[in-house]
């Protein structure tokens, strides 16, 4: 089950790569059959209509695919993610009178509450990174693994890895993120300052290993040769619309 | 009912079938969103509306902006460049043009919802929301939703129960209806099939109409037979900005256009005025975007195959020879 924005990256990247036989479905009832011929602005794209061997209903993927435990895992953006890997894509400040507010859930509440394995991708940024998100759009572990458990949610699902610009994360016994390794250009002490709070390292962080001239190949001229999203193109800022009424 | 009495332009249909207070389902999920329609409400200037869509997007950001609706029926509202939805932002956050109510569920939530209501079920049991922002047991800020958390009596599991949402009417563009409202659709189809089928009345908004026997060379496409419709609208390039599968793309400027446009108050007043009630109709508006722009949205023919039904006329022919 693959989110919108950098998870459409990772997951049309991964089908190049290493997993060419990849399944990738969206929300919307899509199973995608081949890479589309142009990269999807977001999920709901219609350039993947041609390209899907499945459009159906929302029940399609949602329904029968990950609520029926048919999904392998599911990658998802965050507007932030806390200590235990709850996901926050709705407000800051209070529920009821918020002082900035986001989308909402969309699917990603289903994505966090059932895959077996979620893998969150975002841009690092301390402000994305609180102690306690404001408000779980998405549940993480809660306030530790057991209380995913209590609250309802199958055992052995939930967070499995958070990739940022400065690191990766992955989840201790507790269900708390600790610091497993971390990209050439940042440093343990550069993460370690970028969350807001007392980061868990490994004992064993490693650093990553840079991608290579191939990936990079992959990424700049068959998934994204347009730089939509490794350029930001898709922000269309600066194209001339030319549809004010009367221009 | 003859046909004649349910095709009508689209003034009409909202006139007739969309009241004030209602609960307005609006269909197409991202794509295929019932623009021509929402406009028309927005310019008969309809009051304290609920707006029950899936997809928020631009669409019901308009309407928020405009001040037609007072609660939403949402799981997720923003602009997919992806950028904020403005009026959305500022209805939630300063009440501006006005307050309006959330209720939030994420989408398989909503699309159980609307499940729950075309069934008429009293609720429909499921393992998604628990433990967040939604589940209001275990969190204070809560949601505003009527979702109820409970033991499983089967299993004692921790179930999450969710109440049917039923609709007054509903709004739907699809590729082609015949004059009674056998409508077609087909595309990224989300929650519309149980969102249309959880409305007392529906309104049905074509790119084309086409005769029934299209419609029966191809039954698997139907999704509203006619006797759920009220009213068939012929009114192509309907779902602008938003996509139609086989028919026109996505318009993405329009889209960035929009998002710069509603950063104001101010701006975003302008912005209706040029685009909604500065138009007299969808014709209207279709002359102000231009056939050009409209043209290059177009995409490349690309064909289904045709499948085989089948049909059977000579089974069981002596039967009828021993009869006669």
């Amino acid at each position: 089950m693959v989110g919108t924005q950098w998870p459409i990256v990772v997951s049309l990247l991964a089908r190049h790569l290493h997993a060419p036989n990849l399944t990738i479905c969206y929300e919307g009832g899509v199973v995608l059959g081949r890479t589309p011929d142009r990269i999807p602005l977001f999920t709901g794209d219609p350039v993947i209509n041609a390209s899907s061997v499945m459009l159906g209903n929302s029940f399609d993927t949602l329904g029968m695919v990950l609520h029926g435990g048919k999904a392998d895992m599911a990658l998802l953006p965050a507007a932030s993610v806390d200590r235990y890997g709850n996901i926050n894509t709705t407000c800051i400040g209070d529920y009821a009178s918020p002082k900035i507010r986001f989308g909402g859930s969309g699917g990603a509440c289903d994505f966090g509450s059932l895959a077996p394995k979620t893998m969150i991708i975002l841009e690092h940024d301390r402000k994305r990174f609180p102690e306690k998100v404001d408000f779980i759009t998405t549940p993480g572990y809660l306030c530790g693994k057991e209380s995913r458990s209590q609250a309802g949610l199958k055992p052995g699902t939930g967070p499995y890895a958070v990739v940022t610009t400065l690191g990766l994360f992955e989840f201790d016994e507790d269900g708390e993120m600790m610091l497993t390794a971390y990209h050439p250009t940042a440093s343990v002490q550069e993460v370690r300052e970028n969350v807001q709070w007392e980061l868990k390292v490994h004992e064993d962080v490693k650093q990553l290993i840079p991608p290579s001239a191939k990936e990079l190949e992959i990424l700049r001229h068959r998934v994204d040769p347009l730089g939509m999203y490794l350029r930001n193109a898709r922000s269309l800022e600066g194209v001339s619309l030319h549809i004010m009424a009367g221009s | 009912m003859s046909e004649n009495r349910k095709l009508m332009s689209i003034r009409e249909a909202i006139e007739r079938y969309v009241n004030d207070g209602d609960v307005l389902y609006l269909g197409g999920f991202i794509q295929q969103e019932p623009f021509a329609a929402a406009h028309e409400i927005i310019r008969q200037g309809k009051r304290d509306l609920t707006l029950s869509k899936c997809a928020g997007m631009i669409l019901a950001d308009q309407m928020i902006g405009s001040g037609v609706i007072k609660h939403l029926i949402t799981t997720f509202t923003w602009n997919p460049l992806p950028a904020t939805a403005h009026c959305f932002v500022r209805a939630l956050t300063s009440a501006v043009p006005q307050k309006i109510d959330v209720e939030e569920y994420s989408i398989l939530a909503l699309n159980l919802a609307y499940f729950a209501g075309s069934l008429d079920l009293p609720y429909i049991a499921t393992k998604t929301l628990l433990g967040s922002g939604f589940d209001r047991e275990r969190n204070k800020t809560g949601a505003t939703n009527r979702l109820r958390f409970e033991k499983s009596p089967f299993t004692g599991e921790r179930v999450c129960l969710i109440p049917p949402i039923k609709h007054d009417v509903g709004i739907i563009q699809v590729q082609r209806s015949d004059p009674y409202g056998n409508a077609q659709a087909w595309g990224m189809l989300g929650e519309s099939r149980y969102g249309m089928q959880s409305c007392k009345k529906i309104i049905i908004c074509a790119e084309e109409i086409v005769s029934s026997d299209v419609i029966m060379r191809d039954p698997n496409r139907t999704l509203v037979p006619a006797f759920r419709v009220s009213a068939v609208v012929e009114e192509p390039w309907g779902s602008h900005p938003s996509s139609m599968a086989g028919y026109y793309d996505m318009d993405w400027p329009y889209y960035a256009c929009y998002e710069r446009e509603t950063r104001t108050e101010d701006r975003c007043e302008a912005f209706m005025k040029d685009w909604i009630y500065g138009v007299k109709d969808r014709k209207g508006y279709l002359e102000l975007l231009g056939v050009k722009r409209l043209e290059n949205l177009r995409p490349d023919v690309y064909m289904s195959g045709s499948v085989p039904y089948g049909r059977f006329t000579s089974h069981f022919r002596e039967l009828n020879s021993n009869e006669s």
